[in-house]
């Protein structure tokens, strides 16, 4: 179906977010919290568009709003753009220094709000991305705990995660880097944990913790991770290479 | 097999020739509704029911005891009737028990010091009908409660119970059944509105089973008891509702979600569809007919935003009770994603009686767009509080002024909170407003699920608004930005005007915020929750300016900024507010000017309330 996003004419189908088509066409939309593949968390807002359907003025959130009639789309009109510049004013309330609002304010030409309270600031704007990849990885060792004003992210009863593989996937898909994760001298640091990294035998570069390791054999019963005779594990780019050498010898 | 519906014939014929349900005979109706059972009504049908029993022998009356739900005017009980003479008695205590049974049900003789005063005329009044604040009043969703005991499921057959879900499976379609709920108009008693007949017929249209039918009991709005009362008070007018429903959509499952503070209502509602199940109008093929129904009891997730319909779906899917984004409506993908319909207790109590009356009668009363009746509670500062059902449409100074009695104490009426907390604030302005949908958000607040606070010219509009987004603040689910970060900063400017540090600005930037989540909010509660700030701002513009630029509080509520002195001209020394000062901060002589020291005043306002001259003023 033809839907007119911004007064172009684009071609969606049926069920289709609006996000994906509108990114498909080039059409850039701000998010914080949207995923390819976890979507549906939907509460950033910061996604909003204007749609009129029939006449109908209406404010969805266009990550999760699924094409179903022909629509036009407005994603940047003044009333849009009005209320996305109070949701940026809102984060960085929340967040004054952060790196990723800040690029936003700066995107959107906002002043660093002053009215505000400056106490319990943070960096996590409470996305829900996080728990929902370490949930989807199977660990589910963080959480959204309490409600409201009070709400965050944690590990249960905040202590170090007992879950936690330390994959640091969560910091990785962090819109606003808000997870600290410290790896050195062999060592990672992620929720209060410390994890043992597992060093590649041929570049000997740290790959996964050995929890991780663990985890993925168990999980997955084949062999996803190439394991050398030691126990240890090959990074990504040195199974790549020694794939490329086998391949060689195989054929030459 | 026999036939349930035979059965049932049997053991009602049974129950009869008992007499023990004969309507003929004097009932006293002892109040166990959620108020008076808090002072102990239950300990007064005992020493009744033993009284009675003692004097029976001789005296040729057998009254009959029944514990029944709320009467409505819960802040007089603990409240009991006597039909048929309809002798209402209000503030019964166990040392009234031997009088009344003595003197009134022996002789016939009145206890005038029972009887409740009107708020109007100041004249006792004998029975229901005359008393100004039930007559006004028109009965549909709580036409039972009051009047049967809620334990046995013959009283409410008797009262021509489950006779609607009888002729639904008997002589019915489905679709014949969803066009009379949709000619009634009924639009949904649990907040926003939405035409019922048409949510079931969307669900009809849906051939995925299994289907699902689920009744809103969560209540969450504090001090709102409208739901609980029928729960407890006439729990099968809610299960016969449900089954209809479940008919006309085509489902055979269905959940009762009760909030999990009301103990009660769940035992209440747990005995009911038990008995529904014995009689055979729960379970497989209802009433012979091919149609299997059965329903069960959910306990709330405990927070106000659990009564969201996604989050309450959710929390009966064994979830966290969190609102869920989606725009694929309930009715197609609901419960575990089948089609479901979601109603609240009071609309499902509607039900039996539009397929009984049919929808043309049903509509007969209310408005166009807002038919039937809506129950309030009425709290606040009325004269008569408690638990209303009035015609959608009726004026809110009615409901105000004639049924609640006007404001307590002779003070000045200043506006009305409807909507529970999401609300908005109504001033007097608006008084004649009719009270339907509409009409009550195009004043900027909302029908919500029937609270009604009142508050007098000794309320501060502007620590209104900040105690509702305190409120909302904790039961936000905190999920999504606007809502959770809207609501904090909404409730930090709020504080900082009432405690003097208001800014200019201020107003602006809330309207600003409150538009943003109106608009932007994932769920209804978001949504909702800038109303108290907006409809204030709209009505008492002037009480905000006078926090910001004058750093005064008109009403003498927000401490930092009242003032309060005594007017030599009006105080002719009585004392009485020099009494009453908790810090001894008044002195004066009898009968000479009192004066208020301000450096030991801690503004309480208690020398306000208690000068009978409104000598004390506000600075
Ligand atoms: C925050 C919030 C709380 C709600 N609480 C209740 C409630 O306690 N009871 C209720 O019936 N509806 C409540 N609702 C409304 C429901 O979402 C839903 O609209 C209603 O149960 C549908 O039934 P109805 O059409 O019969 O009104 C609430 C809505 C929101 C946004
Ligand atoms: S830590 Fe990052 S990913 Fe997790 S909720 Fe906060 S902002 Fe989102
Ligand atoms: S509007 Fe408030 S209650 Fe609703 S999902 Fe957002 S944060 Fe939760
Ligand atoms: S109560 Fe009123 S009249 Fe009496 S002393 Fe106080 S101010 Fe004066
Ligand atoms: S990206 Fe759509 S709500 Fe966050
Ligand atoms: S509880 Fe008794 S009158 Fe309401």
């Amino acid at each position: 179906m033809k839907i007119v996003i911004d007064g172009k004419v684009c071609e969606a189908e049926r069920g289709e977010y609006l996000l994906t088509v509108a990114r498909r066409e080039g059409i850039h939309i701000p998010t914080l919290c949207h995923n390819d593949a976890l979507p549906g968390l939907a509460s950033c807002r910061l996604c909003i568009v204007e749609v009129v359907e029939k006449g109908w003025h209406k404010v969805v959130t266009s990550c999760v709003y699924p094409v179903s009639a022909e629509i036009e789309v407005f994603t940047a009109s003044e009333k849009i753009l009005r209320m996305r510049k109070t949701l940026i004013m809102l984060l960085a309330a929340r967040a004054p220094e952060n790196e990723t609002i800040g690029k936003l304010m700066q995107e959107y030409g906002l002043e660093k709000p002053d009215r505000f309270k400056k106490e319990n600031s943070s960096d996590c704007i409470l996305c829900g991305l996080c728990a929902s990849a370490c949930e989807k990885i199977g660990a589910g060792a963080i959480s959204t705990v309490h409600r409201g004003v009070t709400k965050k992210i944690a590990t249960p009863f905040d202590d170090p995660a007992a879950d936690c593989i330390g994959c640091a996937a969560c910091a990785s898909i962090c819109p606003t880097g808000a997870i600290k994760v410290q790896d050195k001298s062999g060592t990672r640091q992620i929720w209060n944990k410390t994890f043992e990294l597992l060093i590649c035998p041929d570049c000997g570069k740290p790959v996964v913790t050995r929890e991780q390791a663990e985890y993925l054999r168990k999980q997955m019963q084949g062999n996803p991770i190439e394991y050398s005779g030691d126990g240890t594990v090959r990074c990504e780019r040195c199974k790549k290479a020694s794939a490329a050498d086998r391949f060689r010898t195989a054929f030459s | 097999m026999s036939n349930p519906n035979q059965a049932d014939i049997r053991m009602r014929e049974a129950h009869l020739s008992e007499g023990t349900l004969r309507r003929d005979c004097r009932t006293v109706l002892v109040c166990c509704g959620p108020g008076c059972l808090a002072n102990d009504s239950p300990a007064i049908a005992k020493a009744l029911r033993s009284k009675i029993d003692e004097a029976g022998l001789d005296v040729k009356v057998h009254p009959l005891i029944k514990e029944t739900g709320c009467q409505g005017l819960c802040e007089k009980g603990p409240m009991i009737r006597i039909v048929p003479d309809d002798i209402a008695y209000y503030k019964v205590s166990l040392n009234d028990v031997e009088a009344i049974v003595e003197k009134t049900l022996r002789s016939g003789e009145v206890i005038p010091k029972l009887l409740h005063i009107s708020a109007k005329t100041g004249k006792p009044v004998l029975t229901l009908r005359e008393n100004e604040f039930y007559t006004p009043q028109v009965k549909i969703a709580l036409r039972h409660v009051g009047e049967i005991d809620p334990h046995q499921i013959d009283d409410y057959i008797d009262h021509g119970g489950y006779g609607a879900l009888e002729k639904t499976v008997k002589e019915m379609t489905p679709d014949v059944v969803i066009e009379e709920v949709h000619r009634s108009g009924l639009r949904g008693r649990g907040g926003a509105g939405f035409p019922t007949g048409r949510k079931w017929k969307q669900c009809a249209s849906y051939e995925n089973s299994p289907k699902y039918v689920v009744c809103n009991g969560d209540e969450g709005d504090p001090g709102a008891f409208m739901d609980r009362s029928i729960m407890e008070g006439d729990p099968h007018s809610v299960i016969e509702g449900m089954i209809i429903g479940a008919y006309a959509v085509g489902a055979n499952e269905g959940f009762i979600y009760i909030r999990d503070e009301y103990a009660l209502a769940v035992e209440t509602i747990r005995k009911a569809i038990e008995q529904a199940r014995e009689r055979g109008y729960l379970g497989r093929n209802i009433l012979g007919s091919s149609f299997s129904f059965d329903l069960s009891i959910v306990r709330g997730g405990g927070a106000f935003v659990c009564g969201e319909s996604t989050a309450l779906m959710a929390s009966i899917e064994g979830k966290v009770g969190e609102p869920r984004a989606k725009y694929i409506r309930s009715v197609e993908k609901g419960l575990w994603g089948q089609p479901t319909v979601l109603n609240n207790v009071e609309t499902w109590a509607n039900i039996p009686v539009i397929l009984t009356q049919g929808g043309d009668q049903f509509r007969q009363i209310g408005t166009e767009k807002s038919t039937g009746t809506k129950v309030f509670s009425l709290v606040g500062k009325v004269k008569n509080t408690g638990l209303v059902e009035v015609p959608m449409g009726i004026r809110l100074r009615e409901l105000i002024f004639d049924i609640g009695g006007g404001i307590l104490g002779g003070r000045k009426f200043k506006a009305v909170q409807t909507g529970g907390p999401s609300g908005g604030c109504i001033p007097e302005e608006l008084l004649d407003l009719p009270v339907d949908f509409d009409s009550l958000t195009e004043a900027g607040s909302m029908m919500g699920s029937g609270g009604m606070i009142v508050m007098d010219d000794r309320t501060c509009m502007v620590d209104v608004a900040r105690y509702y987004v305190q409120f909302l603040a904790d039961e936000s689910c905190g999920k999504c930005v606007p809502c959770r970060e809207g609501i904090r900063r909404m409730a930090e400017i709020l504080e900082d005007i009432c405690e003097g540090r208001g800014q200019e600005s201020d107003l602006d930037l809330l309207l600003n915020i409150g538009e943003t989540m109106a608009e932007a909010a994932l769920c209804g509660l978001g949504k909702s929750a800038p109303n108290p700030v907006s409809t204030t701002i709209r009505y008492f513009r002037e009480e905000y300016l006078a926090h910001i630029q004058e750093r005064r509080c008109p009403a003498g509520v927000c401490r930092e900024l009242t003032t309060f002195e005594i007017d030599g001209a009006l105080c002719n020394g009585c004392g009485l507010c020099r009494r009453d000062c908790p810090t001894d901060a008044i002195t004066g002589s009898t009968k000479q000017r009192h004066v208020i020291d301000q450096e030991k005043c801690i503004r309480c306002g208690n020398c306000v309330d208690s000068c009978k001259r409104n000598a004390v003023k506000v600075r």
